[in-house]
């Protein structure tokens, strides 16, 4: 079940079956065409997909709203700030 | 050459295997495109056998699993689209026989002063 608390997505970016590092490159892109506040969820099966995405958000400022896995498939919310 | 923003964290790739070792090939674009996508300032200098990844008439005929998979070339802009600068020192291309023009377009001379003085003002320097 997805977190209660989880925002819905703005625009949903789907990286199953995607190797590192295309998550992270693919979100890196995907995020530009957000506006600030908007919120884009990333599908992706890269086992590394969590830290990586902790690492991401925290260098570029961006907010890791929540991340879950469902399915084997983890759901990674990102709001786009600033 | 000089880093150009000193509020972004900047990492410097050292590149030392060529194309007798196509399996160390593609890593490090790998990390440094990862680097470009979390916005640090990311630099590729190929020294010793580095260069040869460079080559022109080699970047479409190598990849690091070989026919499985994607080509260096697909590695290589990966990192340059998101703004990796790929570096080369004299005395390497000498090494290799190479001239600039037998690389691929983008790539940028140094000696070994401007790599120390990079080196020195990296965040980090990480080295294949």
């Amino acid at each position: 079940m997805p977190e209660p608390a989880a925002p819905a997505a703005d625009q949903v970016l789907d990286c199953v079956g995607a190797a590192c590092p295309l998550p992270v490159l693919k979100t890196a892109q995907a995020i530009k065409e957000l506006v600030p506040g908007q919120v884009l969820e990333i599908l992706a099966t890269d086992p590394g997909v969590e830290p990586d995405m902790r690492a991401w958000t925290s260098r570029t400022g961006n907010e890791l709203v929540s991340i879950y896995k469902q399915d084997d498939v983890f759901h990674v919310l990102i709001r786009r700030v600033g | 050459m000089t880093w150009t923003d000193e509020h972004q964290t900047k990492l410097l790739y050292v590149h030392t295997h060529g194309i007798d070792d196509p399996g160390r090939c593609a890593t490090p674009f790998f990390l440094a495109a990862a680097a470009a996508a979390m916005e640090f300032e990311v630099m590729i200098y190929f020294t010793m056998y580095g260069p040869t990844l460079l080559r022109k008439d080699v970047v479409d005929k190598i990849g690091p699993k070989g026919d499985q998979g994607q080509p260096l070339r697909y590695f290589i802009e990966q990192a340059t689209g998101l703004g990796v600068r790929l570096l080369v020192c004299q005395p390497s291309l000498d090494l290799n026989d190479l001239s600039l023009g037998d690389l691929i377009d983008g790539v940028e001379v140094i000696g070994a002063a401007a790599f120390n003085d990079l080196a020195a003002a990296a965040d980090a320097v990480v080295s294949f």
